[in-house]
């Protein structure tokens, strides 16, 4: 894909390509630093370390496409890692606890797409009531302190190596990519997706079946945030009530660097992939260059920021154009 | 309007008010249970907590009605009592007062500026925006103290002004009943008297339709997210006058409340329509619940999953209450 836009003129890179020019030009700069950031080691972990947002990113995606947003996953996946947990500490078989964890997220899923799209409400203020519903849930679940698996099976889903190199975690994260790009780009569901978000009145009266359609994409987007929680619990072998905090934000703003754009019908899974990797490459260089951690939050606050107001500023310009 | 009160007429207010009248019942509940409840003490506790929360709704109100909304408000508080209170000593509390506010009120232009320049008209993407902004603001607080609180009983010079609005008492009222009360009647006369009023609700209600007939709505917009931050940095000093620290992590949680206070007030979050009234009585009822919920000895992290239930009921329920309307 990078190869035949680089002969096209430097503006279209930009404005097609921005995220995988970024990624290039922070490996490069790396390059002048005395850092182990080129080390097998550092890059295995930034993809691991970053495959439990790249889930969740996946289904954020999906609803994106289809018009609305869910700014619940935070609070699903922390959930849902928490309810593994107690699951498992409680006696139950580590499969059947995985599977209600995520059997939690689709019904969230389903709430937020009950209220927001056959309700119509406005889906950015309920998941961000959804949101803040489910930390309380996970702070009286746990009282707002960490809890470990008291089976060590369970460290091993996410951690376990195959073939003694590739952990479970990125495995999961790759086939959860693979469905995501496979469901938006070639199945039915995913181009009425497009559909809907692009413009969901032209969509309802071509025939699309608006209503259920819009809300699978809330169930998926539960299902991924929920899987991501138990990858993410099984990975720290832990759950904690704060892990979500900010996730929504950072996944936003990342899917949006890949060219997401939150008026819906334009973007792609694989987008959302380079996008969410971007930021995670950012604050690894960051790390690795030693700066300062509340100075790395204004930075990525104002990276956001600026990421955000151009995807507003480019719609208004093509607004005003027209 | 039948001035009668039949049992048809209490049906229909209930499901008009389902929540406030949860709270009221809850409220009943709470008086028999817990005899503590009704006493002096407890309700000049509830008038404590009023303070910062309903600055900052009373802001957030003309946010809403104005079809935008603010997050950063969280980040702003945090930011104005650092620099606030680790000011004092260096220029003095009356400087350090007015630079806090001023802080707010460029918080606030900024957010404006951002939003009317980057053209994210839509509620959804004004959201997205002041999130991110509430992220920075709070950066800059934790890096400006580094990420230590700041004690106000450190300070070697006088603070007197802090704790006459942190524990002071004018007459009978408390000194922070009297700003809140100031700052109400100024807003309420902007919103009920003035041709601004006017044009926050025309904006809010139909912003294209606005502009066509002439209403200034870019400078609407720059007023309310000038007026959000003033009031969020008011409600910062009198927050931290109260708990006499300022940590840069305090704002936090409050721009959720703020909205829920003004959703639960009545005022509708597709902007338009509203008053600070109804927020007043919107932030009574939250603190009255907190505060019959802690009686009774509900945990804090069910109250915050309350919080967020309802916010998505009252959301709801306003919402069928339109479309019913409508129809």
């Amino acid at each position: 894909m990078m190869n035949t836009k680089i002969t096209e003129p430097i503006t279209r890179i930009l404005s097609a390509q921005k995220a995988p020019l970024a990624m290039l030009l922070i490996f490069i700069t790396m390059l002048f630093f005395k850092t182990p950031f080129y080390t097998s080691y550092n890059l295995i972990d930034l993809v691991n370390s970053n495959s439990t947002l790249l889930i969740v990113a996946m289904g954020f995606t999906v609803v994106l496409v289809a018009g609305g947003v869910d700014l619940s996953v935070g609070g699903v996946m922390t959930v849902s890692g928490i309810i593994a947990i107690e699951l498992i500490n409680s006696g139950i078989a580590i499969p059947i606890a995985v599977l209600i964890s995520i059997l939690f997220g689709a019904v969230i899923g389903m709430i937020n797409g009950y209220l927001t799209v056959y309700q119509k409400t406005e889906p950015f203020i309920i998941t961000l009531g959804m949101g803040v519903l489910l930390t309380g849930v996970a702070q009286q679940l746990t009282t707002a302190r960490p809890v470990a698996c008291d089976n060590p099976d369970f460290q091993n889903l996410a951690n376990y190596k195959l073939f003694g190199l590739v952990p479970v975690l990125v495995l999961v994260m790759i086939v959860t990519v693979i469905v995501i790009v496979w469901i938006l780009r070639s199945t039915s569901f995913g181009r009425n997706c497009y559909a809907i978000g692009g413009d969901y009145e032209v969509a309802k009266y071509s025939g699309i079946n608006v209503l259920p359609t819009k809300t699978l994409a809330f169930v998926i987007s539960g299902v991924t945030a929920a899987l991501a929680g138990v990858m993410l619990s099984s990975w720290v072998n832990s759950g904690n009530s704060i892990y979500g905090d900010t996730t929504a934000l950072y996944i936003a703003s990342a899917v949006v660097v890949g060219g997401t754009s939150f008026a819906g019908g334009i973007g792609g899974a694989f987008k959302s992939l380079l996008g969410v990797m971007f930021i995670g490459l950012l604050s690894n260089a960051f790390n690795m260059l030693n700066i300062d951690s509340y100075i790395q939050q204004l930075l990525v606050g104002l990276f956001i920021v600026g990421i955000i107001w151009l995807d507003c500023y480019g719609r208004k310009v093509k607004r005003e154009s027209v | 309007m039948d001035k009668k009160i039949t049992t048809q007429s209490i049906i229909t207010f209930t499901k008009n008010n389902l929540i406030i009248v949860g709270i009221f019942i809850l409220a009943i509940i709470t008086s028999f249970v817990e005899p503590n409840f009704l006493t002096v003490g407890n309700l000049q506790n509830v008038m404590r907590q009023f303070g910062p929360l309903i600055m900052v709704s009373l802001g957030m109100t003309f946010i809403i009605m104005g079809g935008m909304i603010d997050l950063s408000v969280g980040g702003i508080i945090s930011l104005v009592a650092v620099v606030t209170i680790s000011l004092i000593d260096p220029i003095g509390q009356a400087a350090a007062l007015m630079v806090g506010v001023t802080i707010g009120l460029i918080c606030g232009l900024l957010n404006s500026f951002l939003i009317l320049k980057g053209g994210a008209l839509k509620q959804a993407e004004a959201l997205f925006l002041t999130y991110g902004m509430s992220v920075v603001f709070t950066a800059v607080a934790l890096i400006y103290t580094g990420a230590a609180p700041v004690f106000m009983s450190y300070s070697k010079t006088d603070f007197s002004i802090f704790t006459a609005i942190g524990e002071g008492f004018i007459g009978p009222a408390s000194t922070s009943f009297i700003i809140f009360l100031v700052c109400l009647l100024i807003l309420y006369i902007i919103e009920s008297r003035t041709h601004i009023g006017r044009s926050i609700c025309l904006t809010g209600g139909n912003m294209i339709a606005a502009r066509l007939a002439g209403i200034p709505t870019e400078k609407t917009i720059i007023f309310i997210y000038a007026v959000s931050g003033v009031m969020a940095a008011i409600g910062a000093v009198v927050l931290a006058s109260r708990v006499t620290i300022a940590s840069p992590l305090m704002g936090k949680g409050y721009e959720t409340q703020a909205i829920l206070a003004v959703v639960v007030g009545g005022t509708a979050l597709t902007g338009g329509k509203g008053s600070v009234l109804r927020t007043v009585i919107g932030t009574l009822l939250i603190i009255l619940m907190s505060n019959c919920l802690n009686l009774l000895g509900v945990t804090t992290y069910i109250q915050y999953m309350l919080r967020g239930a309802i916010l998505i009921l009252a959301i709801w329920l306003d919402n069928r209450k339109q479309y019913s309307e409508g129809n």
